[in-house]
C-alpha cells in the first residue's frame, strides 16, 4: 500500500496531467495540502515510485524561466492509478464512522 | 547560484541535476535555500539507498573481508621473507600470493557491484581495520604496509565493477574453480578461508545474471 506522501504525489501528478513536472507538482502540493514539499522529498519519492512502476519520467523541454534547464516530466502509470485508488478507497472506508467524515458532532473517546 | 551550492550540485546524479536546479530556479529560490535543498536531496537519496539489503551486505563484506585479508597479507609477507632466507617453499608462497590476489579482487568486485552508490561507506568500513592494523603493527623486519598488500587487487576489482565491465560466465566460473583448487593445493581450506567462497559465488551469480537477456531479467 502507498504511503500518505506517495498518494498525494500521485494524485497531484495525475491532476496536472501533461504538465506534471517537479516545480509544478511542488506548487500544486503547496496549494492543495497547505504544506511545503521539499525538493529532497519530491525527487526521492518520484524515484521510488518509478522503481515500483507507478510513475514514468522523462526529460522534457528547457525554458528561459528555468535558466535553460530541462524539466523532468512525470506521468502516472495505470499501476500508480490503481494503487492511488486503492489507498483512497481504504481511507474512505476507515473514515466512514469518524465524526469529521460522517458529519457527526465531535465526541471525546 | 553560490559557489557552495554549485559544489553541492555535483553530488547530485547528472540525470537529476538539470531538473532539480531548473525547479529551484523556477521557484525563485536563491542563496542558502538552494544549498539547503540540494544537501537535503543528497541526504535523502543516500538514506533511501540504505533501505535495501545490498549496502548492508556490501559494507559487512568490506569490513569482514578487509579484516581477513589483512591477516592473509601479513601471512604472505612472513612467508615471502622466509622464502628469501631459503626457509620456505616456493610453490606454497606462489599459491598463497595467487589466492590473495584472487580473494582481494573478487571481494572488491563484489562490494562495488553489489552497491556501487554506497561505495564511500564501504571504503570507510574497509579503512577502519586497515588503519587500526597499520598503527598497531610492530615488526622490525617487515614494513607496516606489508599488511596492506591486498589493497591493490581489491581496488582493481572495485574499479572493474565501477566501469560496469562484464565478466563472461566462463571467466567467472574459471576464477571460482581456480580459487577453490588453489585453496585445496595450498591447504588453505580452513575456517576463515571459507568466507572467500562468498565473493567467488557472487562472481558466478553476477556473471550469470548480467549475461542473461534483458527481458528474462525483468520477467
Amino acid at each position: 500500500m502507498l504511503g500518505e506522501f506517495e498518494y498525494m504525489l500521485i494524485t497531484v501528478a495525475a491532476g496536472l496531467g501533461e504538465n506534471a513536472y517537479g516545480a509544478a507538482i511542488r506548487e500544486e502540493f503547496d496549494k492543495g495540502a497547505g504544506r511545503k514539499c521539499s525538493i529532497g522529498a519530491l525527487y526521492t519519492t518520484i524515484e521510488r515510485l518509478e522503481r515500483k512502476g507507478m510513475l514514468r519520467t522523462w526529460m522534457g523541454e528547457a525554458t528561459a524561466q528555468r535558466g535553460g534547464r530541462a524539466k523532468r516530466m512525470v506521468r502516472v502509470t495505470p499501476k500508480g492509478m490503481h494503487a492511488a485508488k486503492e489507498f483512497y478507497e481504504a481511507m474512505m472506508r476507515v473514515s466512514r464512522n469518524a465524526s469529521w467524515a460522517a458529519g457527526k458532532p465531535e465526541r471525546a473517546s | 547560484m553560490s559557489p557552495l551550492a554549485e559544489m553541492a550540485a555535483i553530488l547530485i546524479s547528472p540525470e537529476d541535476r538539470d531538473a532539480v536546479l531548473g525547479d529551484l530556479a523556477e521557484a525563485g529560490a536563491g542563496g542558502w535555500s538552494v544549498l539547503g535543498s540540494l544537501l537535503g536531496l543528497v541526504l535523502r537519496q543516500q538514506m533511501e539507498l540504505w533501505r535495501e539489503w545490498q549496502p548492508w551486505v556490501a559494507g559487512s563484506m568490506a569490513f569482514a573481508g578487509s579484516l581477513l585479508l589483512l591477516c592473509v597479507s601479513f601471512g604472505l609477507s612472513v612467508d615471502s621473507r622466509q622464502l628469501l632466507r631459503d626457509e620456505g617453499e616456493y610453490g606454497s608462497v606462489v599459491c598463497e600470493a595467487l589466492l590473495m590476489l584472487a580473494w582481494a579482487w573478487t571481494s572488491g568486485f563484489m562490494v562495488v557491484s553489489l552497491s556501487g552508490k554506497t561505495r564511500w561507506a564501504s571504503c570507510i568500513l574497509c579503512a577502519i581495520p586497515c588503519l587500526s592494523c597499520v598503527v598497531r603493527f610492530h615488526d622490525a623486519s617487515l614494513p607496516r604496509v606489508c599488511v596492506l598488500l591486498f589493497l591493490v587487487p581489491a581496488v582493481a576489482g572495485a574499479v572493474h565493477a565501477v566501469r560496469r565491465a562484464r565478466l563472461s560466465r566462463r571467466t567467472a566460473l574459471t576464477l571460482a574453480v581456480a580459487m577453490t583448487a588453489l585453496m585445496a593445493v595450498w591447504g588453505g581450506m580452513y575456517q576463515r578461508n571459507w568466507f572467500f567462497f562468498v565473493p567467488a559465488g557472487w562472481l558466478v551469480f553476477h556473471a550469470e545474471r548480467s549475461n542473461r537477456p534483458r527481458q528474462e531479467i525483468s520477467a
